[in-house]
C-alpha cells in the first residue's frame, strides 16, 4: 500500500493536506509511488482518480499535462467530436490558467466541457480524462483560483518535470502480450482489416493462431462483462489475418510495414514455437539478424505438433510463420542444438534466446506406472505423431508403431479405448484426436469438476468434446495400471469428493472408499503436465532454475542468470499458454534489441509503466458501466456439425460472418485509459 | 445471432426491429427524428459525432443509437432537456474555430453544420481553442479544406466501403487530425464530395461558381452505362447576359445512392443548338424515305428506339444495331435454357452476395457500379470474389479473393468448367456434361482443375451466389452456346446471374427493336457515322439532342424502366419531329412510354422516390417471360488460339463513349488516360516498343493510332485499347490479334 499525500484513486478520499508526513494516511491501492530503482514518483494520475505522493506537486500543470497526453495519443482520440474538440478545450483552458491568464469563467467552461466529454465521448478515454482533472479542480480549487485571481503562473509551470504516460485498457492489460485489442477491434468495425491486423502485430505476430486457439484471458477482463457478456475478443483477431491470407496480400507488418536494414547484430533463437517466432519477429523488425534453430522437421513448435488441425489449421499457422520469414529470419530445421553449440553461440551471436518449450510429458504417479509398457503413451509424443501425419503426411516410424500397437503407418485407434489423465488443453486435444482417430471410447480422468475444466480450457472446447462423445470422469484419479505381459489392459480408478474445510479454507478432495472401479483401457495417455528438456545447456553455466525445473529470470527482462542468455515461453514459465509465450518473448526481444546495441539490460519507461499497471490491475469487475445498452447479445460463430467433424480434421470453427464481426466489434466499448506518472 | 424480431418503444411508439437493425434505423423507419452529423445509412456507422445519443428508460447515461441494436422491451427517448443540452454542446464544439465564411462557402444553403447550428439555437460560443494553421489541398477533382472539416469520417467510409478504393484515410493526431489521401488509389469518383456534410471536400470545378439555392434540380438517369444511376442535373443561367441554362453539377441522394466519376462529372455533353435548321431537317425526312439502312447504337431512349422501330415498320428500312443484336441473340439463347427471358440478379442481389464470380468483364471500367456493388458485398458480406479474366486488374485486388487467369478466347471453356462443378443435377443436359473433357478444357483455358476445385471448396459455407457475365462473353464468337450455359447456371445452380448490358440501353433496345443485318445502299446513322448522320455530338448532318436534353426511359441493368428528364434545354429538331413528318403523329416522344411493352404506365407516373429508410422506388421492373424451349447446350468448340500481340477493347476509367469523350472534368482526370494503348512492360518488350511509341494497327477493320503507355502494375501480353472515341460501338469480340506498326521510330 502506498503512502500518499492525497488520493482519489478508485473512489477513495485521502487528503493529508496540512498533515506532517509521518501522519499521512495510506492509500488502499498499490500505486506506483516508486517508479523504478532510481526514480520516485511525485504523482500518479489516471482514469479513476489522482494520487499525489509529494506535497509540492503543481496540480494545475499535472491536470494540463494529463489533458495534453490525451492529445498525444492519436490512435485513441480525434475520432469523435467531444473527444477531438473537448480534449483540446480542456488542454487549452488548463494551460491558460496555468500560465496565469485564466478567468473565473474558464473554470465553468472546463466543467461544462468535461461533462459533455463524460456523457458523449466515443471511447472510455474521452469519458475518463476529465475525471482526475475535475478531482483536482474540486479539491485544489484554491490553487486554481489563486492563479486566476492573481494572474500568476502555476508553481512549476516553467520547471523541468518529466511525465511518463501510457495508454492501456483492461483487456490489453490482462493480455500477457498486451495486444492493443480496442485498436484491432476498431479496424474490424471500420472495415479497415489491414489496419486491424497491423494493430495486432504490434505486439502479437501470431494473429491467425491467437485468433483461434488463445484461452483469451482478456475476455475475463472485458468491461463489457460488467454490463452483459464479454466481447468475443479472440475471434475478432482472426478477421484481419484471414483478410490478408484470403486476398493474397503481402504481409501487413506494424508501423510503416517495412523491413529495417540489418544493423549488423546477430541473435540465436532456440526453438521455433510461439516464443521463438515472436522473438525472431521483433528482433528482425529492429534490423537484427536472427537464426532460429528447430529440432523437429517442421516449424512452429507445439502449435504445430501439439495443437490439432481441427483447432488450428496448419495452412493458417503457416501464414503466421511466413510473416516472420518475410522479415528475413533464418530458420534451421532438424537441428537439435548441442551443449557445444550453446557454448559457441556465446561468441558467434550477440545474444541467445532459449525458447525450447516443455516437451516431456510428466507421469501420472500411479501404481505400476512403467513407460515401457505398451499402451502407455505420453501426450506430447502421441500428439506429435497425430499432427505430423495429419498436417505433413509424415508417417509414424516402425518403432513407434510397434511400441504403440498401431495397425498402420499413422495413429489409427479404431476399436480402442483411450484414457487420458489431464484437464488442460493438451488433454482435450488428446481425447478429441482419439475420437477422430476412430477410438471406440475416449475417457478423460480429471481430479476436479466440470466448472474447473471449463475454467482451465474454454467453454467451447469442453462442450465440443462432450458433443463429440468424449466421456469425462470428474473427481477421479488413476490408482493402478493393470497389464498383461507389459500390455495395458485396464485401470483402477479412484473416486473423490470435495469436502469443505470446516475452518473455511479450501475444500479438500477426499477419496470415497469403496467407490473405485476398474475400466478397460488400451491406452493410458498422461497429459497432466510437461517438463522442460534442457540437456543442451552447458552445466558450467549453472543457470538459475525455478523449483519447477524451468529456467529462472526475473519475469521482467527475461535474462537468465547468465548475461546475454535469455529465456522465454514454457521453458521459462512452465507449460502455459501461447499468448503467455508471445508476451514474454515480445518483452524479451525488446530487451535483447537494446542489449545487443548498448550492452545494457534495461526496460523502457513504457515497459515499466506496463508492469506497474499490471500490478495495479486495470480491470475492475465491480465497476458499474453506464452509457451502453445492456443485453446486446454476443455473437457466436457457426461450428462444423458434430457428425461431420468427428470423422475429419477440418477446422471446427467457421469464424464470424461479416455481419457478426461488425456487430460484435460494435459492442466493444473501447475502454482505453491513460495513466500518467510525474517524476 | 438472434433471429427473432425485437419489440421496443421509441418515444412511446411501439416498434418492431428486424434482425441487424439499429435503434436509429428503426427510428427512421417509423418516422422518429434523431439528429446526426456523421451517420451515413449506406455505410457502417462511424459513431464519431455522438449527436444520435438517446436515452433508454431505466438506464444511466446515453446510448448511441446508430450502432446499438435495440433490446427487447426497452423504451427509447429521442429527446430530452439533457440530450438537447449535450447535442447543443457538440454543435458548439464543431463550431470552435470553424471559419465564419458561409458567405463564400459552396456548401452554404445545404450544409449540415449550418443547418444544425441554427436548429440547436447556438447564439453564443463559450468554448475556445487556440487555432492552428491548416493547409488546403487540391486532390484532382476535389479540394480539401481541413479548416472546414468536422472529421465525421463519411468520406473515408465511402471510399473504403462503397467504392473499394481505400484512397482516403484518417491522419490521426487529436485536434490536429485530418483527412489525407493516397492519391495512387484515388479514382476521383467524387463520392467523398457527395457525402461531405460541410464544405471541406468540394468539387474543384464547381467551387465558387454557384450557390445551392440558385440551382434548378432535375432528377434523371445517368446515360453513360447500363447501371443508369439516379442523379440530379443542377443547372442555372450562366449570367445576367446569358440566361441559357447550363448544368453546373450533378448530385445524387448520397445518403443512399452512389455515382461514379462519369456520372458525377461527365454531364457537359449537351448539344447546344441555337435554332431549328429546317433545311437539314427536310433533308433528313427525305433521306429516311429512301434509306435502306438506319444505323443506331444503344445510347438511345426506349421511346426513340420505338420510334425507329415504328419507322422501320412504316418505311421498310433495315434497322441496324449490331451490338444490341448480339445482346438479343445472347439473351434468346440464354432464355432457351434458363426457362425465362431475363437474368435474375440485380445490384441489390450482388451487394448482398457472399460468393461472386465475375467472368468476361473489365468490371472496374465497364460498369463501375458493378464494381462498387462487389465492394459492398466484400465489405459487408465478406464475399468470396473470383475474377476470371485474361488480364489481372491490380486495382481491385482488395476485392478479389481468387484471380483466375484464363486464356484469351476460352470463356466458354471456363463457364463449362464452372457449370460442371456447380450444377448438381446434370440430368437435363447429360449429353453436354458427358461431352466435357475437363483435362482438355483446363489445358486450353489454362485454368487448372485445382483452381476450380478451390473455387468450389470456398463456396461450401456460402449462402448467396451471383455470377456476373460481361461483354467479353456477349460478343464472343461462341456467344450463343455460352449463353445457354449461363442460362443453365441460372436454372440449375445456386447462382443468380447478372449480365452486364454492354451499353446504356442495350437491354431496352434489345427488347423493343427487331434488328437486321445491314444491306447495300443509302444509310442513315443516328449517332453513328453514315451517308446522312443525325448527331447529338453536333458533327453530323442534322443536330439531335443529347441524352441530358431528352425525356424518355432506359431499361437498366436491374431491369428497371427508369426515366430521363432534360437537364438542359434543346432548341433544335429531334427524332420525333422527323417521325411526325413521316406520319407518326405524336406530339411528345414520351407518349410512347406505355407502348414499349413494359407495362401500361405513363412516363409521368413512373415513380422515383426514396423513403427515410433508404428504400428506393424508381421506375418499374420489366417482367421476365417464361420460356419453355429447353434447348440443349452444345459441346464446347475447339478454341482458336490467340497468339502474338493481342489488344483488348477496354476503355479507361470513366470514359464510355463519344459523349464522355469531351466532358471537361473527365478529360482533365489523370485516370482518363486518353487515347493510349496501355500495356505491361512485358507486352512492350515483346513487341519491341518503348513507352511513348506511337503505333498503328487495325481492329475489325477500324484503324487506330495510339501512343503506348506502359503500366507497371499490369502483367501479361494483352494491351488495353480504348474505343470510346469511336462513334460505331463495337460489337465484336473484345480481344484481337493485331499487327503493330511503329510510327515514330
Amino acid at each position: 500500500m502506498s503512502k500518499v499525500y492525497f488520493s482519489t484513486w478508485n473512489g477513495e478520499h485521502i487528503n493529508n493536506v496540512g498533515k506532517p508526513e509521518e501522519e499521512w494516511e495510506e492509500s488502499a491501492y498499490n500505486l506506483p509511488a516508486t517508479y523504478d530503482d532510481h526514480r520516485d514518483s511525485k504523482a500518479f494520475i489516471g482514469w479513476d482518480g489522482v494520487a499525489l505522493f509529494k506535497e509540492d506537486v503543481d496540480v494545475i500543470r499535472l491536470a494540463m499535462e494529463y489533458a495534453a497526453q490525451y492529445q498525444e495519443y492519436s490512435e485513441a482520440c480525434g475520432r469523435c467530436a467531444p473527444g477531438r474538440w473537448g480534449g483540446r478545450i480542456l488542454y487549452d483552458q488548463l494551460d491558460k490558467i496555468a500560465r496565469g491568464e485564466g478567468a473565473v469563467a474558464d473554470m465553468d467552461h472546463l466543467k461544462e466541457v468535461s461533462k459533455s466529454m463524460q456523457m458523449t465521448s466515443k471511447c472510455e478515454i474521452g469519458k475518463t480524462v476529465p475525471n482526475p482533472i475535475l478531482d483536482l479542480m474540486t479539491h485544489f480549487e484554491d490553487v486554481f483560483m489563486d492563479c486566476i485571481d492573481n494572474q500568476k503562473k502555476s508553481i512549476h509551470y516553467d520547471s523541468d518535470v518529466s511525465y511518463i504516460a501510457k495508454i492501456t485498457a483492461p483487456c490489453t492489460d490482462a493480455c500477457p502480450a498486451h495486444v492493443d485489442i480496442p485498436a484491432y477491434i476498431e479496424g474490424v468495425r471500420d472495415l479497415k482489416l489491414d489496419e486491424s491486423l497491423r494493430a495486432t502485430r504490434q505486439t502479437m505476430p501470431l494473429a491467425h493462431t491467437c485468433g483461434r486457439v488463445c484461452p483469451h484471458p482478456c475476455e475475463d477482463a472485458c468491461r463489457r462483462t460488467n454490463l452483459d457478456e464479454p466481447i468475443a475478443i479472440m475471434e475478432l483477431k482472426r478477421i484481419g489475418a484471414d483478410y490478408e491470407t484470403d486476398h493474397g496480400f503481402g504481409f501487413f507488418h506494424p508501423g510503416k510495414g517495412k523491413k529495417k536494414k540489418s544493423i549488423g547484430k546477430k541473435v540465436a533463437v532456440i526453438g521455433s514455437g510461439p516464443a521463438g517466432l515472436t522473438t525472431a519477429y521483433y528482433l528482425a523488425m529492429d534490423g537484427i539478424d536472427v537464426d532460429v534453430y528447430e529440432e523437429l522437421p517442421v516449424l512452429g513448435g507445439e502449435v504445430t505438433v501439439g495443437v490439432p488441425e481441427y483447432r488450428m489449421p496448419w495452412e493458417k499457422y503457416q501464414q503466421d510463420i511466413e510473416a516472420v520469414k518475410d522479415l528475413g529470419v533464418n530458420f534451421i530445421l532438424n537441428h537439435r542444438v548441442t551443449v557445444d553449440e550453446m557454448r559457441e553461440f556465446e561468441t558467434s551471436y550477440d545474444a541467445t534466446m532459449i525458447a525450447s518449450g516443455t516437451r516431456i510429458s510428466k507421469a501420472v504417479r500411479c501404481d505400476n506406472e512403467r513407460p515401457e509398457m505398451q499402451g502407455y503413451w505420453g501426450a506430447i509424443d502421441f500428439l506429435d505423431w497425430v499432427n505430423l501425419y495429419e498436417k505433413f503426411n509424415i508417417k509414424t516410424p516402425a518403432s513407434v508403431q510397434e511400441q504403440q500397437m498401431l495397425p498402420s503407418d499413422h495413429v489409427d485407434l479404431t476399436g480402442k479405448t483411450v484414457v487420458c489423465v489431464g484437464g488442460g488443453f493438451t488433454s482435450m486435444d488428446v481425447v478429441r484426436c482419439s475420437i477422430r482417430a476412430g477410438a471406440k471410447r475416449a475417457v478423460m480422468i480429471y481430479r476436479r469438476d466440470e466448472k474447473t475444466i471449463i475454467r482451465n480450457t474454454t467453454y467451447e472446447e469442453y462442450h465440443e468434446a462432450v458433443e463429440e462423445g468424449v466421456e469425462f470422469i470428474f473427481h477421479s484419479a488413476v490408482n493402478t495400471i493393470n497389464d498383461e505381459d507389459d500390455v495395458i489392459k485396464s485401470l483402477l480408478i479412484d473416486k473423490f469428493e470435495l469436502v469443505p474445510d470446516p475452518d473455511g479454507g479450501r475444500a479438500q478432495l477426499v477419496k470415497i472408499e469403496g467407490a473405485s472401479e476398474t475400466i478397460e483401457a488400451d491406452y493410458l495417455i498422461p497429459a497432466v503436465s510437461q517438463s522442460a528438456d534442457l540437456e543442451f545447456l552447458p552445466e558450467e553455466w549453472e543457470l538459475d532454475m525455478t523449483s519447477w525445473a524451468t529456467i529462472k529470470t526475473n519475469g521482467k527482462d527475461y535474462m537468465t542468470s547468465r548475461k546475454g542468455i535469455f529465456a522465454s515461453g514454457d521453458c521459462e514459465y512452465g507449460p502455459m499458454t501461447i499468448v503467455n509465450a508471445v508476451g514474454q518473448a515480445k518483452r524479451g526481444a525488446s530487451v535483447i534489441s537494446r542489449y545487443v546495441q548498448s550492452g545494457e539490460v534495461t526496460l523502457s519507461d513504457d515497459e515499466i509503466m506496463e508492469d506497474h499497471l499490471r500490478k495495479m490491475k486495470v480491470y475492475d469487475k465491480k465497476e458499474k458501466v453506464t452509457g451502453w445498452l445492456a443485453g446486446v447479445p454476443r455473437a457466436h460463430s457457426e461450428v462444423l456439425d458434430v457428425d461431420i467433424r468427428k470423422y475429419n480434421n477440418e477446422e471446427v470453427n467457421f469464424g464470424f460472418t461479416q455481419e457478426q464481426s461488425i456487430s460484435e466489434a460494435e459492442r466493444c466499448m473501447r475502454c482505453y485509459y491513460i495513466a500518467m506518472v510525474a517524476n | 445471432m438472434n433471429d427473432k424480431m425485437i419489440n421496443f418503444k421509441i418515444d412511446g411508439i411501439p416498434v418492431t426491429a428486424k434482425k441487424g437493425e439499429s435503434i436509429i434505423e428503426a427510428a427512421r423507419r417509423v418516422g422518429a427524428y434523431i439528429p446526426t452529423m456523421c451517420y451515413l445509412p449506406k455505410t457502417t456507422p462511424n459513431a464519431s459525432c455522438r449527436m444520435c445519443s438517446v436515452e433508454v428508460k431505466g438506464q444511466n447515461g446515453f446510448v448511441l443509437s446508430c450502432n446499438t441494436p435495440p433490446v427487447e422491451g426497452i423504451e427509447v427517448i429521442t429527446d430530452s432537456e439533457e440530450l438537447y443540452k449535450e447535442r447543443q454542446n457538440i454543435m458548439k464544439m464543431y463550431n470552435v474555430n470553424h471559419p465564419l465564411q458561409c458567405g463564400v462557402c459552396d456548401k452554404s444553403g445545404e450544409c449540415d453544420l449550418q443547418n444544425k447550428t441554427l436548429d440547436f439555437g447556438l447564439n453564443e460560443q463559450t468554448f475556445a481553442v487556440r487555432d492552428q494553421a491548416r493547409k488546403k489541398k487540391k486532390w484532382g477533382v476535389h479540394t480539401y479544406d481541413p479548416g472546414l472539416c468536422i472529421m465525421c469520417e463519411k468520406c473515408t467510409a465511402v471510399c473504403n466501403e462503397v467504392i473499394g478504393a481505400e484512397a482516403l484515410y484518417i491522419k490521426p493526431g487529436g485536434y490536429k487530425s485530418e483527412i489525407d489521401i493516397n492519391m495512387k488509389n484515388c479514382i476521383e469518383c467524387g463520392e467523398c464530395i457527395a457525402v461531405c456534410p460541410v464544405g471541406a471536400l468540394a468539387s474543384t470545378d464547381f467551387k465558387y461558381t454557384a450557390n445551392a439555392w440558385e440551382l434548378n434540380k432535375v432528377p434523371s438517369s445517368c446515360a453513360h452505362c447500363s447501371s443508369a444511376c439516379s442523379l440530379y442535373y443542377e443547372s442555372k443561367g450562366e449570367s445576367i447576359d446569358n440566361v441559357t441554362e447550363k448544368i453546373y453539377r450533378v448530385t445524387n441522394d448520397a445518403d443512399f445512392t452512389t455515382l461514379c466519376a462519369a456520372g458525377r462529372f461527365g454531364y457537359d455533353y449537351e448539344n447546344f443548338v441555337a435554332s431549328k435548321d429546317s433545311q437539314a431537317f427536310q433533308k433528313a425526312v427525305d433521306t429516311f424515305k429512301d434509306a435502306k439502312n438506319v444505323y443506331f447504337n444503344s445510347m438511345i431512349t426506349n421511346e426513340e428506339a420505338l420510334v425507329l422501330q415504328k419507322l422501320k415498320e412504316k418505311l421498310g428500312f433495315n434497322l441496324v444495331n449490331e451490338e444490341a443484336k448480339n445482346f438479343q441473340k445472347f439473351m434468346n439463347a440464354f432464355a432457351s435454357t434458363a426457362g425465362e427471358s431475363l437474368y435474375n440478379a440485380t445490384h441489390s442481389d450482388l451487394k448482398t452476395s457472399d460468393f461472386i464470380i465475375c467472368l468476361g468483364s473489365a468490371v472496374a471500367s465497364d460498369n463501375p457500379m458493378v464494381k462498387y456493388s462487389i465492394a459492398k458485398a466484400v465489405n459487408h458480406k465478406k464475399a468470396y470474389v473470383s475474377y476470371i479474366h485474361p488480364v489481372k486488374d491490380d486495382d481491385i485486388r482488395n476485392l478479389v479473393t481468387q484471380y483466375i487467369k484464363n486464356e484469351v478466347g476460352s470463356e466458354e471453356a471456363a463457364l463449362a468448367m464452372i457449370a460442371n462443378s456447380f450444377i448438381e443435377d446434370k440430368s437435363s443436359q447429360e449429353e453436354f456434361f458427358d461431352s466435357l473433357d475437363l483435362g482438355y478444357l483446363s489445358g486450353e483455358s489454362n485454368i487448372a482443375l485445382e483452381e476450380i476445385e478451390l473455387l468450389k471448396h470456398f463456396s461450401k459455407r456460402k449462402k448467396a451466389f451471383t455470377i456476373i457475365i460481361g461483354e467479353d462473353v456477349i460478343n464472343h464468337p461462341e456467344s450463343e452456346n455460352i449463353a445457354r450455359i449461363v442460362g443453365l447456371l441460372q436454372k440449375e445452380s445456386e447462382f443468380k446471374v447478372l449480365v452486364i448490358p454492354p451499353q446504356t440501353n442495350t437491354l431496352g433496345v434489345s427488347q423493343i427493336c427487331e434488328l437486321d443485318e445491314a444491306v447495300e445502299g443509302l444509310s442513315i446513322g443516328y449517332n453513328v457515322k453514315a451517308d446522312f448522320t443525325l448527331s447529338a455530338k453536333g458533327n453530323g448532318d442534322l443536330d439531335m439532342p443529347a441524352l441530358n436534353q431528352q425525356e424518355g426511359t432506359f431499361v437498366n441493368i436491374d431491369k428497371d424502366l427508369v426515366s430521363l428528364n432534360a437537364g438542359v434545354k434543346y432548341s433544335g429538331y429531334e427524332l420525333n419531329d422527323i417521325a411526325c413528318a413521316l406520319g407518326l403523329e405524336t406530339e411528345n416522344v414520351i407518349e410512347y412510354t406505355p407502348e414499349l411493352g413494359f407495362g401500361e404506365i405513363t412516363f409521368d407516373d413512373l415513380p422515383n422516390s426514396i423513403d427515410p429508410s433508404g428504400n428506393i422506388t424508381r421506375g418499374i421492373k420489366i417482367e421476365s417471360k417464361t420460356n419453355t424451349e429447353n434447348a440443349l447446350v452444345e459441346p464446347v468448340e475447339d478454341l482458336d488460339e490467340f497468339n502474338g500481340t493481342v489488344v483488348y477493347s477496354c476503355n479507361p476509367l470513366d470514359q464510355f463513349n463519344v459523349f464522355t469523350e469531351d466532358c471537361k472534368q473527365i478529360v482533365e482526370k489523370k485516370s482518363a488516360g486518353n487515347y493510349e494503348l496501355i500495356a505491361s512492360k512485358q507486352f512492350a518488350t515483346a513487341a519491341g516498343l518503348k513507352p511513348g511509341s506511337v503505333v498503328t494497327f487495325s481492329v475489325n477493320g477500324q484503324e487506330f493510332v495510339r501512343k503506348l503507355k506502359v503500366d507497371k502494375n499490369m502483367t501479361g501480353t494483352v494491351a488495353f485499347n480504348p474505343n470510346f472515341d469511336l462513334d460505331m460501338i463495337s460489337s465484336e469480340y473484345r480481344y484481337n490479334q493485331v499487327k503493330l506498326k511503329v510510327e515514330n521510330e
